[in-house]
């Protein structure tokens, strides 16, 4: 049996993971709670408020709070334009979906007791799990 | 020996996986892994592999008595 699927939206399922990749990618401090309110950069209140939040004091002295609302498919981002831009050289998102893709992988192969071989093929990784 | 082999583009982040030889109702539980900490994929498509082994027809063949 084979079967591909492919998984386009920025939207992060598991919140443990979630967590996990905010680590790899460099912020380990995140807040945690129900409707927590976001601040701009000049602590100013945003409207939104978030499940998961990284103080903009652990981002850079110009950004704003980078927060996570939970959704029914899962946590999705809230973060500025200007951020976006900006953070990890404008490359906040795509770093956290990478990290979040290896902590899945890394998921799979603990619950499958299985083992991973991982290659990178110039800005592809390829992660093959046996079991 | 069962594999998933995962594909992630670090430029965007986008993943793809496919199962590969795991017959019948493990594969789906492949799968089922993959949507609780993946969601719901965009795409999902079953293989010539996939279709040729869930297609397979039983065959019964009628003993002849005495």
């Amino acid at each position: 049996m084979s079967k591909y699927l492919t998984f386009p939206d920025v939207v992060f399922k598991d919140h443990r993971l979630l967590l996990a990749a905010l680590t790899d990618i460099g912020f380990p401090i995140a807040e945690e709670g129900k409707n927590l309110p976001l601040y701009g950069y000049q602590g100013d209140p945003r409207p939104e408020t978030a499940e998961i939040v990284v103080r903009r004091q652990h981002i850079g002295h110009a950004s704003n709070d980078v927060g996570f609302t939970r959704t029914p498919d899962g946590y999705a981002p809230i973060i500025s334009e200007f951020d976006q831009r900006t953070v990890l050289g404008g490359a906040f998102i795509p770093r956290l979906r990478t990290a979040y893709g290896e902590q899945v992988v890394q998921e799979v192969r603990r619950r499958l007791h299985g083992t991973a071989i991982r290659r990178l093929e110039g800005q592809t990784i390829q992660i093959t799990v046996r079991y | 020996m069962p594999e998933i082999e995962f594909t992630i583009d670090s430029t965007t982040g986008e993943l793809q996986l496919h199962v590969k030889g795991i017959a019948g109702p493990a594969c789906d539980d492949v799968v089922r892994l993959a949507r609780e900490l993946l969601g719901k994929p965009a795409t999902e498509q079953a293989t010539a592999e996939y279709q040729l082994r869930t297609h397979v027809r039983p065959q019964v063949q009628a003993r002849r008595s005495g």
